[in-house]
Order: C-alpha cells, then sequence, then structure tokens
C-alpha cells in the first residue's frame, strides 16, 4: 500500500474528497438563497464555479497520468474509472447549483411565489440524497450507494408533484407564469441533481463490486 | 470452459522435498490463449514443462496426477515422447537461434521429421515464418546466419520453428521477457492470429502482457491454483483477494 502509485491514489481521493465538499456547499448555498431570496449568496455560488471546474481538469490529468504510466488492474483500475465518472457527475452538480442560484437570484427580485410543500420536499429530500451520496463514496459503502437508489425514485414523485401544483398555480395566476416557469426549471435541476447522486452511487458499486448496475439500479446482491 | 484442448487434473509435483504445485485441477481450452501468471516459485514454468514432459530427466522429483492431451494421458506407459513434443511446441525466454541459416532454423524439424522434398520445405518456410510475423521482414535474408537477426526477429524465429512441425499446442515460457516494446508487440500480436489455430499457453513476462494477450488466466502462487478466469474477468473484477492483491501490485 505504500507504492507511490498507491500513495497518488489516495491523492486522487482525497482531490475528489475536496471536489464533492465544494460541489456539497454550492449545492447547499444554492437551495439557501432560493428559500432565503439572497441574491448576494446566489451571486457568490456563480462566481466560485470554477473553482470546481479547475479541480475536476485536475482530477482528469491524474487519472489519466495514472492510467497511462502505472497501468492499474483489478479494484485500482475500477477506482480509476469509477472516479473519471464521479468527477464528472460532481461537475454536473455543480452546474446544476449554478443554475438554480441564476433562478434564485431572478426569484429573489420578484413576488414570492406560495409556499409549496411539495418543492420544499424536494430541496430536502434532493440534499439529503447528496449527503448519503459524498458519504457513500468517501467510505465506499456499497449499502449506502443502495439507500441512494431508493431515495431517486421519491426524487422523481416530487419533482412530478411540484410540477403539478406549479402548473394548477399558473392557470390562475396568468402574472406569475415567468416565476412559475422558473420555480419549474429550479425544480428540474434538483431532480437533475438526484439523477447524478444516482450516478455517483452506481459508480461507488462499479469500484467496490465490479458489477455495472448502471440502468438497472435495482437491488443488488 | 468449452473444448479442452489440455486437462490437468489432481496433479502435485515436487522437486526433493519441495512442493511446486498442489492439486492442479484446471482445462486448457482449445484455440484460446491460456496465461499462467504469478509471482516467481508459483510454479506456472514447471506446469508448463511438465506439459512438454522436459522435466523427464530432472532426477529427485515426483509427480501425482495427470495431464490429458485431447483425452489421452501424456504420462501413460508406451507414449511416444519425440512425438509428444511434435505435437507441443515450446519457445523459451531466450532466443536460441541454432547454429546456420534462417531457412536451416525453420526446416530442420521438418527434414529430422523426414520431410524431404524441397518444395514442402519451402512451403513449410513461407508459412511458419508468415504465421510468426517474420516472413515480411526476412524473406530477402532467408540465407544469412540465424544469429545476425535482432533479439526480437530471433524469438520471432524461434516461435516459427516451432511452429514449423505443425504442432497443436504451443507453450511459450516468458517469449518477450528479452525483448524491446515493439518486438514485443510484434510477437503478441503474432498470437491473435496463431491462436486461430493452435493451442497456446504463454507464461506472461508481467500482469500487463497477461492482460493483453490472455483469453483465459490462471494465477499461480506458491503451487497453488488460485483463481482462472476469462482474462476480461480476471485482470478487472477478480474474485480471490490474493489474486487482487496480486494484479492490483500490493504484492509480488
Amino acid at each position: 500500500m505504500d507504492s507511490r502509485f498507491h500513495q497518488e491514489l489516495e491523492q486522487l481521493r482525497v482531490t475528489i474528497l475536496k471536489m464533492a465538499n465544494l460541489t456539497e456547499k454550492a449545492v447547499e448555498n444554492a437551495f439557501r438563497a432560493l428559500w432565503e431570496r439572497d441574491v448576494q449568496l446566489a451571486d457568490a455560488i456563480i462566481a466560485r464555479d470554477h473553482e470546481i471546474d479547475q479541480l475536476e481538469m485536475e482530477i482528469d490529468r491524474i487519472i489519466l497520468r495514472l492510467l497511462a504510466l502505472d497501468q492499474p488492474m483489478a479494484r485500482d483500475l475500477r477506482f480509476l474509472v469509477g472516479c473519471m465518472r464521479i468527477s464528472s457527475d460532481l461537475e454536473r452538480i455543480a452546474d446544476q447549483a449554478v443554475s438554480i442560484a441564476h433562478r434564485a437570484r431572478y426569484l429573489s427580485t420578484r413576488p414570492a411565489l406560495p409556499k409549496d410543500p411539495a418543492l420544499r420536499d424536494l430541496t430536502e429530500t434532493s440534499l439529503d440524497m447528496l449527503h448519503v451520496t459524498l458519504s457513500c463514496f468517501a467510505n465506499l459503502n456499497v449499502d449506502q450507494a443502495m439507500d441512494v437508489c431508493l431515495m431517486d425514485d421519491a426524487v422523481d414523485e416530487l419533482n412530478l408533484l411540484t410540477l403539478k401544483n406549479l402548473m394548477d398555480y399558473m392557470i390562475h395566476e396568468a402574472p406569475a407564469i415567468e416565476r412559475g416557469v422558473q420555480a419549474i426549471i429550479t425544480a428540474r435541476c434538483m431532480e437533475r441533481v438526484a439523477d447524478h447522486c444516482t450516478n455517483i452511487a452506481e459508480s461507488v458499486v462499479f469500484i467496490v463490486r465490479g458489477v455495472n448496475i448502471k440502468h438497472h439500479c435495482e437491488p443488488f446482491q | 470452459m468449452v473444448d479442452a484442448k489440455i486437462r490437468i487434473r489432481q496433479l502435485s509435483y515436487s522437486y526433493g522435498g519441495a512442493e511446486a504445485l498442489r492439486e492442479i485441477n484446471l482445462d486448457v481450452p482449445a484455440n484460446a490463449v491460456t496465461a499462467f501468471f504469478g509471482p516467481s516459485g508459483g510454479g506456472k514454468t514447471t506446469l508448463l514443462r511438465l506439459i512438454n514432459r522436459l522435466n523427464d530427466l530432472v532426477e529427485g522429483t515426483r509427480m501425482q496426477g495427470t495431464i490429458l492431451l485431447d483425452g489421452e494421458n501424456i504420462y501413460a506407459p508406451g507414449v511416444d515422447v519425440p512425438r509428444l513434443r511434435r505435437r507441443v511446441g515450446m519457445v523459451f525466454a531466450l532466443p536460441l537461434p541454432l547454429p546456420g541459416t534462417v531457412r536451416e532454423n525453420v526446416v530442420c524439424g521438418p527434414r529430422l521429421a523426414g520431410i524431404r522434398d524441397w518444395g514442402r520445405l519451402e512451403e513449410i518456410l513461407e508459412r511458419s515464418l508468415a504465421q510468426a510475423a517474420l516472413w515480411n521482414e526476412v524473406k530477402d535474408r532467408l540465407d544469412d546466419p540465424a544469429v545476425a537477426l535482432s533479439g526480437g526477429q530471433q524469438q520471432r524465429l524461434c516461435i516459427a520453428r516451432s511452429l514449423a512441425l505443425e504442432p497443436e499446442v504451443l507453450l511459450l515460457d516468458e517469449p518477450t521477457s528479452g525483448l524491446d516494446p515493439i518486438s514485443t508487440a510484434k510477437v503478441e500480436e503474432s498470437l491473435f492470429e496463431l491462436k486461430q489455430q493452435y493451442t497456446i499457453v504463454i507464461v506472461p513476462h508481467s500482469v500487463q502482457q497477461a492482460a493483453r494477450v490472455a483469453d483465459y488466466a490462471a494465477f499461480f502462487l506458491m503451487g497453488d491454483l488460485v483463481e482462472v478466469q476469462e482474462g476480461t474477468r480476471i485482470f478487472t473484477t477478480p474474485q480471490d483477494p490474493r489474486t487482487e492483491d496480486y494484479v492490483t501490485g500490493r504484492f509480488g
């Protein structure tokens, strides 16, 4: 475990955890900016997104170098391939945070929409899912990966419910259509965060067990 | 595995008191490349030599179990060993060209086997060199001394010399250990062609080479066969933690 290669693998793991931490913060802040109508916070998320992009590129460089120079196998190979996918999913989650921040900025400067419990639940569930996902990767915990897969179904349902609620509202409140559409896009961003979390959980299963459960994230052995 | 060319059953082998192989059970499939890999002293080369009966004259050894070639025990009394070795060719780690020309190296086996017709021998010469991916490089140098070839060419010449006897099985013991990457790539490339016609068993010089060439791979550790799997599985998702530790460089 002390070889230069395994030290570099550990360094890669630390860099991804750093990226995961920044991404988690970005999503948390985006949700806070949305609910607390905080324009400054939204601006800060947008301004700091490049840090996550830089980390993604650094991770790509590390992985490419380790693949080329060390020709890893078995679990090490799966770890590198899994990390490549995971860093890409993290970057996309961060992009959703930026998108939510833009909607938060817009909505904060307009009359507030009525509080929608479904959108609130969607926010909390997708954020919970992100926490569990990152813990699942940090500990390479397959049981938590299973939890993430199950949570995704709840997020999908909440997204549909939010959509229905907002459409019902817009039918009766035509002047709110623009805000309603922005809120629908926000809900969609949360649902995308959850989808990327599912992808990460699938990558963790691939790293640990060597099985590909993509597109059929159902109870696995 | 389907269509096993070689079946090894309950094979144990020891040099004096030292056990080199313990109760090995393994099927080597026909028309595929099977790699025996693992750390030194695991028994890979011993097993390879036993398939060719190369240890017959080594004193103080003890063997139990059977090796079946097409269902026949190659250690049964009365087996014609030179005939067995025509069916099972072997190439060693260091190229050993015979004194003489490139042509003489390739045709000496068939001539000793009784083929005298030069037309037929020329045919064998071209076919064998082509199969070993060497023909294009030496077709104008057939009467040069074999030792004048580069190391990589000499090794492919040794493969061609084995192929000239039209064996059914080709045993390769670290055939590229002394070769540069380009020559190694050429030898490895030739295996993809050769397996269409032959059953190939290779002791590769690295895990990476095993991963590149093996349709099936068997991991040997201190005389035990730990795991045998399709190459695509054993190097990505090995089942035994000892295999996992070895292929990821955690020991060995």
